[in-house]
């Protein structure tokens, strides 16, 4: 596999100048900051002057000394201080205002990512600032065995593609799959007149019966000692929220353990993009469409991991594509608890062939999708209730997400109107609950006996003569 | 003289006790249940069973008749021998995976308690639930006394695993008559059952085991290529083993008559059909009142006997064509009612049958014990009459309903 590395994003549009970032690196590293946040074309629009760590670095070429040099494991570039002869020719080199000189030492300063763990993106109180791990993450799971078939027909830029083909190479071999009818089968997971996609045992279920037919597999391996098998499905929302609920609540409830992933479309797209239970409010669908009398669906999307989380699941999250090192995180914990219980993953995925997205846009979506909190990424166990794995605050206008999404173009200022109470009452309602978290688990007293009534007799009627008193 | 071999006890119960026996000893590894009247004590028994350790099967409670076909589905695919009951709209909430059931060649054996289904609103015997569904492929065989039936459940599961037929099967008892009727029952010994079934093997032809990866059930048919030939070749497969199967649950009823005394008429039980020159068709439990009718015809000098269906699907053609060869007129009494045909739907095979036959042999369709009602000797002395006149040259009418004025 190629190199990627792990970088710091910044996000201009939350950035609102504080300087905090600034502040903190200077402190940390006891001189000058090694990233400038500089005001921008507009006012209070700013842009950020940091170190790239660059593929091809200008700065390690102009070097005479050979101070400055890419490291093939972090990908950082680093600055060698023994062997700098203080020429400052790196700092014309480098066009983005990397490196610079620490006026504190008179020598070249820049970027090292404090070792993998930024401290200016701690600080950052707007999420402006972003360390991403797609590189380590793309470094550890590359070389694992992808597990389906190459070329699955998924539409150009969907995400489930690579949903599947991540949660698989990281679960691997030892687990059986259900793909219940939808995109995910329909891309060629289960295969075709008798030829399979994939190199686990793989099926279709119904739509309606996925978690049902997951718990007989799971008991019974578990009654045969065969417990290190992960059960798991790759589901859409229709077979989830809508037809297939009953099972998925009822396997909740009796805490079956299953790994339940359901890809989020908000639709039945693979029969022609039809409104299904998480369709949220004013999309169009071709069974909502828009026209004199109908502008898109009228109701409002059912949040599906919230109910799970009501469930009392081992464990509940939602997570998105945009953010693939926090569905990594979820994704680890999950199946561990899958072992356990219940574990429910929810992961928003824009189709965008139903929802009207160009395809190079869609994880610009789903990023958008959360700054917006249109989408929030949190995960739910018993013991701590619900976390916010991702801040709420400092969102985005929910138009700056709906303004992307093809579904939405017909909407009236009223029908966003709408759409923004929902998702403020929303995230109102989730801060509620993640807010209180749980208090201290009481000293253990173990509850009383139940005591048989005194002179009762305390053997149970007979079934037989329950039955004749009927 | 039939020697009871091999009993270990003698009880009095009812029929769902006698079904749960049944499954008791066939040691399934998975049995899932939701309660359904007249179904309801049969999974008590069996949840009985399994809290007081008679039976080792994991019990799945779960939330409803479609989860309980379809978590014993998974069980099954992953390698384990699997049991459930249930009844009306029971059956009407499981459909989706009982029509699966077949085509993914499950050896499941569930039993059909059966009742008149909603609407009219009814919670009473009557075969309406069990009829519906006989085109899905699934086995069907009736029984007509509570021994019957914990015999028949073994016998099920030795005819549903056996390779060359690989489908499911139910067994089905009348509710209220059979499920609540009391009589005493022979329970053989659990070595007899152990030995009669042998080893389970249950998903050697489809399973979902990380040990074996395949794709179970991918998309067949399609407009033209390999697809639609491939479809054919598996729906001709179950065809083929519903055909296997007649010879295979005669086998199975002769071997377990030989290792417990008790013979069972596997596909058809002919009643006095020696010389008789006019037949009752009967089904389930009914018959019972049916044999006593027709010894007080036999008394009054009417040639009578009687054809009783026990296997039902597969339809065992040849024998009932040929067992009502030689009569000169048919009553058919059914329990269930086909709407397309204004007539029981048990008549509506028969008829199919005799198409066999180089004669035309006049038949008409009797219907009664629709919920819950009786069938009465006095109402098979009715058909008998009715059936006897047919004989004589009067014209059929279509149907007569037995309780319609009781």
């Amino acid at each position: 596999m190629g190199a990627a590395f792990d970088t710091i994003a910044f996000k201009a549009s939350l950035c609102d100048g504080c300087g905090d970032c600034m502040t903190t690196c200077a402190e940390v590293k006891q001189g000058a900051s090694r990233i400038d946040i500089v005001p921008g074309a507009t006012e209070n629009a700013f842009e950020l002057a940091i170190c790239r760590q660059c593929g091809d670095p200008k700065c390690a070429m102009v070097c005479p000394s050979g101070a400055l040099a890419k490291d093939g494991g972090s990908g950082v570039i680093g600055w060698d201080s023994d062997k700098c002869v203080d020429c400052l020719l790196c700092t014309a080199g480098c066009a983005f205002g990397g490196i610079a000189v620490d006026p504190s030492v008179a020598r070249v300063a820049k970027c090292d990512q404090c070792g993998g763990d930024p401290a200016c993106v701690k600080s950052c109180p707007t999420g402006a600032l972003e360390f991403r791990k797609a590189g380590s993450l793309y470094r550890e799971y590359g070389d694992k065995e992808d597990l389906f078939v190459p070329g699955l027909s998924g539409c150009l830029g969907c995400n489930s593609e690579l949903i599947m083909r991540h949660a698989m190479r990281k679960i691997g071999r030892n687990a059986v799959l259900a793909t219940p009818p939808g995109c995910i089968p329909g891309m060629g997971s289960v295969g075709y007149n008798g030829k399979t996609g994939t190199k686990v045992p793989v099926f279709h279920p119904l739509l309606t019966n996925t978690a049902s037919m997951l718990a007989g597999i799971r008991r019974y391996y578990d009654k045969i000692g065969r417990k290190d098998i992960v059960v798991m499905a790759l589901a859409g929302d229709g077979g989830t929220a809508d037809c297939g609920f009953h099972a998925v609540s009822g396997a909740a409830e009796r805490g079956e353990k299953i790994l339940y992933i359901c890809v989020d479309n908000e639709g039945y797209m693979n029969t022609g993009m039809q409104r299904s239970g998480t369709t949220p409010y004013g999309s169009w669908t071709s069974t909502t469409p828009v026209g004199e009398h109908m502008k898109g669906k009228t109701q409002d999307a059912k949040n599906l991991p919230m109910i799970m989380a009501a469930h009392k699941c081992r464990y509940v999250a939602t997570a998105s594509t945009g953010y693939m090192e926090d569905l990594y995180d979820k994704l680890d914990r999950a199946i561990e608890a899958s072992f356990e219980g219940f574990a429910y993953l929810h992961i928003y995925s824009p189709c965008p062939t139903g929802w009207r997205i160009p395809s190079n846009k869609v994880i610009d979506a789903c990023r958008m999708s959360v700054e917006t909190n249109f989408v929030t990424l949190w995960e739910y166990t018993p013991a701590t209730g619900i976390r916010f794995t991702r801040s709420p605050d400092n969102a985005l206008p929910i138009t700056a997400y709906v303004k992307m999404i093809g579904k939405y173009r017909h909407l009236s200022q009223e029908q966003l109107d709408h759409i923004q109470a929902k998702v403020d009452e929303q995230v109102a309602l989730l801060r509620i609950m993640a807010a209180e978290s749980p208090p201290p688990p009481p000293a253990h007293r173990p509850p009383a006996p139940l005591s048989a009534p005194a002179g009762s007799d305390s053997s149970q009627p007979s079934l037989r003569r329950e039955i004749s008193r009927n | 003289m039939n020697k009871i071999l091999h009993t270990a006890k003698t009880i009095v119960c009812d029929g769902n006790e006698a079904a749960a026996w049944g499954a008791c000893l066939s040691r399934p590894d998975m049995v899932a249940v939701y309660p359904i009247t007249p179904q309801s004590s049969l999974v008590e028994y069996l949840a009985k069973f399994i809290a007081e350790g008679k039976m080792s099967a994991d019990l799945m409670d779960v939330e409803g008749e479609h989860s309980v076909l379809s978590v014993l589905h998974g069980a099954c695919l992953a390698g384990a021998r699997t049991y459930s009951a249930t009844s009306a709209q029971g059956l009407a909430y499981m459909f989706e995976p009982y029509f699966r059931t077949p085509g993914l060649r499950l050896p499941m054996v569930v039993s059909l308690v059966t009742r008149d289904a909603v609407s009219p609103t009814c919670v009473w015997g009557g075969q309406q639930d069990a009829m519906t569904v006989k085109e899905v492929g699934w086995i069907h065989m009736y029984c007509e006394t509570q021994q019957e039936i914990l015999d028949t459940i073994p016998i099920a599961y030795k005819v549903a695993e056996h390779p060359d037929v690989m489908l499911p099967v139910n067994v089905n008892h009348d509710g209220n008559y059979l499920s609540y009727g009391v009589a005493r029952v022979e329970l053989p010994d659990q070595a007899v059952v152990d030995s009669f079934l042998g080893e389970k093997n249950v998903n050697w032809h489809a399973c979902l085991d990380p040990e074996r990866p395949m794709a179970v059930d991918p998309l067949t048919g399609g407009a033209g290529g390999v697809g639609p030939a491939t479809f054919v070749r598996y729906r001709k497969g179950q065809c083929s083993g519903m055909q296997t199967a007649l010879q295979v649950i005669e086998d199975a009823h002769a071997d377990w008559g030989k290792r417990t005394g008790r013979h069972w008429s596997p596909l058809i039980e002919e009643y006095r059909m020696d010389d008789a020159e006019v037949a009752l068709v009967t089904i389930g439990s009914m018959t019972g009142a049916a044999k006593d009718a027709v010894d007080e015809a036999r008394l009054d000098g009417h040639k009578v006997g009687i054809v009783k269906i026990k296997t039902f699907r597969p339809f065992p053609i040849q024998r009932i064509a040929k067992a009502l060869s030689k009569v000169r007129a048919i009553g058919v009494v059914d329990r269930a009612v086909n709407f397309g045909w204004n007539c029981g739907p048990v008549f509506q095979e028969v008829l199919g049958a005799l198409y066999h036959l180089p004669v035309r042999i006049p038949a008409m369709s009797f219907i009664g014990g629709l919920a819950g009602a009786d069938i009465t000797v006095e109402h098979f002395t009715q058909a008998i009459d009715r059936t006897n006149r047919l004989a004589a040259g009067e014209m059929a009418t279509l149907p007569v309903w037995l309780n319609e004025n009781d």
